[in-house]
C-alpha cells in the first residue's frame, strides 16, 4: 500500500469539513495493475473516485502478477477476500469451480451504468454457465515487437507478415552472430511458466488453430502439431535464442529491450516497458506473422466481484466508475493498452503513437481469439506445455509426441 | 643421541627483536635447562630448535646437521608441551603410536615399542583410555611416553610440570631425572622455576630479555653468579641484595658499616650492590665466624628443618637462616653473624659482578 | 496436583511472563500444523466448499504417484548434495580464513565470504540465472578456456540442471557451515597442531587427526541442522528452476507448492507437506538428541 497516510487524514478531515455524515464503506481492490505502473496513477484514480463518492473508500491492495492468483484463492478461503478483483482470463474456470466469482448479469442490466455493455471488449464478457463473470478494464492484442535495426542489418526493409518471411528474417538475424538471436521463446519452468501462452498460442491462432474444443482440451490436433513443428524448425535453423528451457518471460523481454533479439511476441502492453527502458531502440509493433489466418490472441486486465463480498453494490459502483468512457480512456493510456470500453477508443487513439496505432489496426482488421477463459486447469496446462515443448526443442520427442503428451497429461489433470 | 649447537640465534617479530644472538653448546647426553622470567626468550629458543618458529638469524645444529631449514618432523626431536597437547580423540596407545604410524613403522614393532615405554612409565593399564579420562599426572606421563617412543635424538620440554600441583611436580621431577639417567638423551628443558632448574640440570642457561645472563652447572650459577640478575633469580629465598658504598675498610650500609675484603677493582666511595645469601647470615648463637651486626627480627618463616629470619637493617629488609629449633621470636633484638667471605659485590650500573 | 499448584504459586511468576509468548507460539505453530494434517484427510479443501473426509486416501494416492517418488529422489540428491557441498566448501574456506594472514585482510575475506548468506533467494536465483545463461559469464569462461565447445544451458538441460542447482545451493549455504566451523577451529589449541607437526603429520594428516576429531561435534550438529533446512528448502529451487526443465529438479517442497497453488489440489498438497513434516521431524529429533548429549 503506497497510499500516504498523511493524504488519508487530510482527506478524512476534508470530508468532515464538508459535513458528510453518512457512514463510510471501505472496499478492497486486489490487483497487480498498480505494481506495473509505478507513477502513482492508480492511487490518484482512487482519490478521484473517493472525492466523487464520499460514502465509499477504496483500499488498493497491490501485489505482483505472480501472487494475485494465489492470494485470491487463499484470501477467500479464510474469509478475507477483497471485494473488487483484478482478474486474468485464464484463471476463470478455476475460480468458477471454487465459486469465487459473483455473476455480473444483474449489474450489467442496470440502466444507470456509465457505459453500454455492447461497447465493451467482447471476449471477457462471453457467458460461461449462462452468466457473465468479468468485465474488461483494458484490452490488448498479442503483437510482435520488432527490432527494425536488426531487420535492416539482416537485409530486409519491413517486418515479416507471413510465417515464411518470419523464419527467413529470424534466421538471417540470428546469422548476424555476436550473440544476436532471431526470436526468443521463454520456456523456463520457473513460475509462472507461461511461455507457451505468450508465444506459442499467438502463432497457433495466426495459423488458424485452437487448443480447445469448447470447454474440453483438444491439444493434439494437426494445426497444433504444425505450429509446434514450425517452432522446432526455427530452432533447427538456429533462429531461436539458445537456452529456451531456462529462459524466463522476464529475460525474454529484457533481451529484446537490450537489442539482442530481433522479434518478441508478447502482449502489446510491453511496448511501455520497451520504449521506457531503451528509447534508442528502433522499434515497431506489428501483427503476429500469420500462416493464412489473420487472428490474434486477445488479452486484457479484467475486473470481477468476489462472491464472498458483502459490499457488492459499492464494488460495482467502483467498477462502473472505472469503465466510464473518460476514466477508462485514461486507464488505457496509462498502461499503453486499448480501453475495455471501446467507446473510449477515439480518445485513446487521438494523438497516440505508432505502436498504439498498429494495435488499433489489429483490433479493427483481425479476428480476436480467447480460449483460456474456458480452459480447465489453465495454469497447470501451461506447465505441461512448457515441459513438453522443452523436451521437443531438446530433440527428445517429435512435435506430434509433444502434442499427444500435453493432451493426455492435461486430461489427467482435470479429473 | 646428538649434541646441539645453538649459534648466534636471533629472532625478530617485525620491529621487535626477541632474541639477540644466543649461543649455547650442549654436548651429547646433557640435560640443559633454560630458565628465566616470562618473556625472556627461553620458550622461543626452544621452539626454534623444535622447528615451530622460523629462525631470523644464526644456526641451530643438531648432531652434525644445520637444521635451520628442516621441518620439525625431520629434526629428530620430540617435544613435551606445557599443556601436554594430547590428541583428545585418540586413546593413549594411539597418542603414542601416531608418529610411528605416520612414519609407516610395521604394526608389531609399534606395539612392542609402546609396550616397552608404557612399562617404564607405568602406563600399561591406561593404554585404552582417552586423555579426558586421565589425571594430570597421567597425562603428563603420556605426553612423555609419546616423546620417548619416537626414540628421538633430542628431547625438548616446554614447562612440562607447570600445570601440576606441587606434590606431583616433585614426583614428576624425579621421574624425569631418572628417565634421563636411564635414556641418556640430550635434553633442552624450559622452565621458569629455578628449583626445577637446579634439581634437573647438568647445565643451566639463565636468560633475560632475549640474552643469556649466564650459563654453567647448577653449582656455578648458584655459587658464582656473574650478574646481579642471576644472583637474585637463583635460590630461594633470593639472595639479599643491598645498595651500599665502598669504604677503605669495607662497605657502608645506610645504618651500619661492615668490614670486609673488597674486590680489587673497587675504590672507596664507589656505589655497590652487596649480596649475601641467607645461608650465610646466622644468629650469633649458631656459632659461625664472621662480622656481627645487631638487628630487630620482624618475622620467622618456619620451613620445618630450618627457619628463615626476616629482619630490618636500617631501611633494608634482610633474610637470615637458622635451625628448625630456634628460640628466636619476632620483635626481638638479635645479633647476627655475616659470613663475609661468601659476600658478592655487583656494579649497580651494569649489573656485572665485581670480583 | 496440589503440589503442582503450590509449585506454580511459588515459581509461577516467570511462567506468567512467558504466557503471551507461549500462547502466540502455540497458536502460530500448532494451529497450522493441525490444519495441514486435517486437510490431508479430506478429498479437497478450499476448492470444495463442503469437503468430504476420505481418511488416508490422499496418502495412498501419494505413495502410488511416480511423481512423488521421483521428487523424493530429487529431494534426497538435492539435500545430500547441498549438505556435502556446504561442508566441503564451508570447511575449506573456514580453514583458509582461519589461516594466519594480515588481520585486516582476514577480516575483509571473512566478511566477503559471508555475503552469499545475506542475499534473499530471489536475488540469488536471478543472479545465477544470468551467470548460467548460455550467454552468461560462466559459459563464456568455460568456452574461452576450452573446457566446453558450445555454451550449455545449465539450468535448462535435464542433464545439468540438478548439478547447477547444487552449485547454487552450495554457494548460497556454505557460509553457515563456514562460520560455525570457524568458531570451532578457533577453539582448537595451537599446541595440538605443533605436536602433530613434530610427530610428522603433513597438512592432510593434521586435518584428519587434529582438525576433524576436534570439529566432530560441531560437524555433526551443523550438518543435521543444514539437512533439516535444506530438506524443506523451497524458494531457491522454485525461483531458480521452478522444478524444471521437465520435472528434473522437482523436490518435495516445490511439488507441494505445485499441487497447492498451480493445480489447486490443496489436500494432496497438505499430504505431501505432512510427508515432509514427518521426515523433518525425524531429523529434528536426531538433532535435539545430539544437542542434549553435548550438554
Amino acid at each position: 500500500m503506497k497510499f500516504p497516510s498523511v493524504m488519508k487524514s487530510v482527506m478524512a478531515g476534508a470530508m468532515l469539513c464538508a459535513g458528510s455524515a453518512s457512514a463510510q464503506t471501505e472496499i478492497e481492490w486486489l490487483q497487480w495493475f498498480a505494481a506495473e505502473n509505478v507513477d502513482g496513477f492508480y492511487e490518484s484514480l482512487v482519490e478521484e473516485f473517493e472525492a466523487s463518492h464520499p460514502d465509499i473508500t477504496v483500499k488498493l491492495v497491490t501485489q505482483p502478477f505472480g501472487k494475485v492468483r494465489e492470494s485470491i484463492v487463499t484470501d477467500s478461503a479464510i474469509g478475507l477476500g477483497s471485494d473488487v478483483l483484478g482478474l486474468n482470463m485464464p484463471w476463470t474456470s478455476e475460480f468458477l469451480e471454487i465459486g469465487l466469482l459473483e455473476p455480473l448479469d444483474d449489474y450489467l442490466a442496470r440502466d444507470d451504468n456509465s457505459f453500454a455493455t455492447a461497447d465493451l471488449v467482447q471476449a471477457p464478457i462471453g457467458k460461461i454457465d449462462g452468466q457473465v463473470w468479468m468485465v474488461p478494464l483494458n484490452a490488448f492484442p498479442f503483437v510482435m515487437h520488432v527490432n527494425m535495426d536488426l531487420v535492416e542489418q539482416a537485409g530486409f526493409t519491413a517486418p515479416p507478415t507471413t510465417w515464411e518471411e518470419f523464419s527467413e528474417q529470424a534466421t538471417a538475424i540470428a546469422a548476424l552472430g555476436d550473440g544476436i538471436s532471431g526470436f526468443g521463446i521463454p520456456l523456463s519452468s520457473q513460475p509462472p511458466a507461461n511461455g507457451p501462452i505468450l508465444t506459442f498460442l499467438p502463432l497457433l491462432y495466426a495459423n488458424g488453430g485452437r487448443i480447445m474444443d469448447g470447454t474440453t482440451p483438444n491439444f493434439d490436433n494437426p494445426k497444433v502439431v504444425e505450429t509446434l513443428q514450425y517452432i522446432a524448425d526455427l530452432n533447427d535453423a538456429g533462429a531461436l535464442a539458445p537456452g529456451a528451457a531456462s529462459r524466463t518471460g522476464g529475460v525474454d523481454l529484457e533481451e529484446f529491450i537490450a537489442g539482442r533479439t530481433g522479434f518478441l511476441i508478447s502482449p502489446g502492453v510491453h511496448a511501455q516497458a520497451i520504449e521506457g527502458r531503451n528509447a534508442d531502440l528502433n522499434y515497431v509493433a506489428a501483427a503476429v506473422p500469420n500462416n493464412g489466418t489473420k487472428a490474434y490472441r486477445v488479452h486484457g486486465w479484467e475486473l470481477g466481484i468476489s462472491s464472498g463480498s458483502d459490499k457488492k453494490d459499492e464494488a460495482w459502483t467502483f467498477i462502473n466508475f472505472l469503465l466510464s468512457k473518460d476514466v477508462n480512456a485514461r486507464v488505457a493510456a496509462a498502461s499503453n493498452a486499448l480501453p475495455g470500453n471501446l467507446s473510449a477508443l477515439d480518445i485513446v487513439g487521438e494523438g497516440a503513437g505508432d505502436v498504439m496505432q498498429s494495435q488499433i489496426a489489429i483490433l479493427a482488421n483481425d479476428e480476436p481469439v480467447e480460449e483460456l477463459r474456458q480452459a480447465p486447469n489453465a495454469v497447470g496446462s501451461w506447465s505441461l506445455m512448457t515441459e513438453e515443448m522443452q523436451a521437443m526443442l531438446r530433440g527428445d520427442q517429435t512435435p506430434q509426441e509433444a502434442a499427444t503428451k500435453v493432451q493426455s497429461r492435461w486430461l489427467d489433470l482435470i479429473d | 643421541m646428538s649434541k646441539i649447537e645453538i649459534k648466534k640465534l636471533v629472532k625478530r617479530y617485525g620491529e621487535h627483536q626477541a632474541l639477540h644472538g644466543i649461543d649455547i653448546s650442549i654436548p651429547q647426553g646433557e640435560f640443559c635447562v633454560l630458565v628465566g622470567p616470562s618473556g625472556c626468550g627461553k620458550s622461543t629458543t626452544l621452539r626454534m630448535v623444535a622447528g615451530l618458529e622460523t629462525i631470523s638469524g644464526g644456526d641451530v645444529v643438531i648432531g652434525d646437521r644445520v637444521v635451520n631449514g628442516l621441518k620439525a618432523k625431520d629434526r629428530g626431536i620430540a617435544m613435551v608441551f606445557q599443556n601436554y597437547a594430547l590428541y583428545p580423540a585418540k586413546t593413549v596407545y594411539n597418542n603414542m603410536a601416531f608418529s610411528l604410524q605416520l612414519s609407516k613403522m610395521p604394526k608389531p614393532e609399534i606395539a612392542k615399542r609402546i609396550a616397552d615405554v608404557a612399562e617404564i612409565l607405568e602406563l600399561t593399564p591406561l593404554l585404552d583410555r582417552k586423555p579426558g579420562a586421565l589425571s594430570g599426572g597421567q597425562r603428563q606421563r603420556v605426553a612423555m611416553g609419546r616423546a620417548i617412543v619416537r626414540d628421538p635424538e633430542v628431547f625438548l620440554f616446554d614447562e612440562p610440570l607447570s600445570n601440576l600441583d606441587a606434590k606431583l611436580r616433585g614426583q614428576m621431577r624425579a621421574e624425569i631425572k631418572r628417565l634421563h639417567q636411564r635414556l641418556k638423551n640430550t635434553i633442552i628443558y624450559v622452565t621458569h622455576d629455578q628449583v626445577e632448574a637446579m634439581t634437573l640440570a647438568d647445565k643451566i642457561v639463565i636468560m633475560k630479555d632475549g640474552r643469556i645472563e649466564q650459563q654453567g652447572t647448577p653449582d656455578e650459577v648458584f655459587h658464582d653468579p656473574d650478574t646481579l640478575f642471576v644472583a637474585g633469580f637463583m635460590g630461594s629465598p633470593p639472595m639479599n641484595l643491598i645498595e651500599c658504598f665502598a669504604t677503605d675498610k669495607g662497605i657502608k650500609l645506610p645504618s651500619v658499616e661492615i668490614a670486609c675484603d673488597m674486590p680489587s677493582a673497587v675504590r672507596p666511595g664507589d656505589k655497590l650492590v652487596f649480596g649475601i645469601r641467607s645461608d650465610d647470615i646466622r644468629p650469633a648463637e649458631d656459632g659461625f665466624e664472621g662480622v656481627s651486626i645487631s638487628a630487630n627480627v620482624n618475622l620467622i618463616e618456619q620451613l620445618g628443618t630450618e627457619n628463615l629470619v626476616h629482619f630490618s637493617l636500617g631501611p633494608d629488609e634482610m633474610i637470615g637462616k637458622t635451625g628448625g629449633r630456634t628460640r628466636i621470636t619476632p620483635n626481638q633484638e638479635v645479633s647476627f653473624t655475616l659470613q663475609m667471605q661468601h659476600a658478592y659485590f655487583f656494579d649497580p650500573e651494569t649489573g656485572r659482578r665485581l670480583r | 496436583m496440589s503440589r503442582v499448584i503450590n509449585g506454580l504459586k511459588e515459581n509461577g511468576t516467570p511462567y506468567f511472563f512467558l504466557l503471551p509468548c507461549i500462547v502466540i507460539l502455540g497458536a502460530l505453530l500448532s494451529v497450522p500444523l493441525y490444519k495441514v494434517v486435517e486437510y490431508s484427510l479430506y478429498d479437497n479443501v478450499i476448492v470444495e466448499r463442503n469437503p468430504t473426509f476420505v481418511g488416508l486416501q490422499n496418502y495412498s494416492n501419494l505413495l502410488t504417484d511416480s511423481a512423488f517418488w521421483s521428487a523424493s529422489v530429487n529431494t534426497l540428491i538435492f539435500t545430500l548434495g547441498s549438505v556435502i557441498g556446504h561442508i566441503i566448501v564451508g570447511t575449506g574456506l573456514a580453514l583458509l580464513v582461519n589461516a594466519e594472514i594480515h588481520p585486516r585482510a582476514q577480516t575483509v575475506f571473512r566478511s566477503l565470504l559471508i555475503l552469499p548468506w545475506i542475499f534473499t533467494a530471489v536475488v540469488v536465483a536471478l543472479n545465477w540465472q544470468l551467470l548460467l545463461n548460455p550467454f552468461g559469464v560462466i559459459n563464456y569462461g568455460l568456452t574461452e578456456i576450452g573446457l566446453i565447445d558450445t555454451p550449455i544451458d545449465w539450468l535448462g538441460d535435464p542433464a545439468f540442471a540438478m548439478w547447477a542447482l547444487l552449485l547454487i545451493s552450495t554457494w548460497r549455504g556454505y557460509p553457515f557451515i563456514m562460520v560455525s566451523f570457524l568458531s570451532g577451529l578457533q577453539s582448537i589449541p595451537k599446541e595440538l597442531y605443533e605436536a602433530a607437526e613434530i610427530d610428522g603429520a603433513g597438512f592432510f594428516a593434521k586435518f584428519w587427526h587434529v582438525t576433524v576429531p576436534q570439529l566432530k561435534p560441531v560437524i555433526y550438529g551443523v550438518a543435521l541442522l543444514d539437512l533439516i533446512w535444506t530438506f524443506q528448502l523451497f524458494p531457491l529451487v522454485w525461483l531458480t528452476t521452478g522444478g524444471g526443465p521437465g520435472r528434473s529438479t522437482e523436490v518435495l517442497s516445490t511439488m507441494t507448492f505445485r499441487q497447492g497453488f498451480v493445480d489447486f489440489e490443496f489436500s494432496q498438497a497438505a499430504t505431501t507437506a505432512v510427508s515432509i513434516l514427518i521426515i523433518s521431524a525425524a531429523f529434528t529429533i536426531l538433532y535435539l538428541r545430539n544437542e542434549k548429549q553435548k550438554i
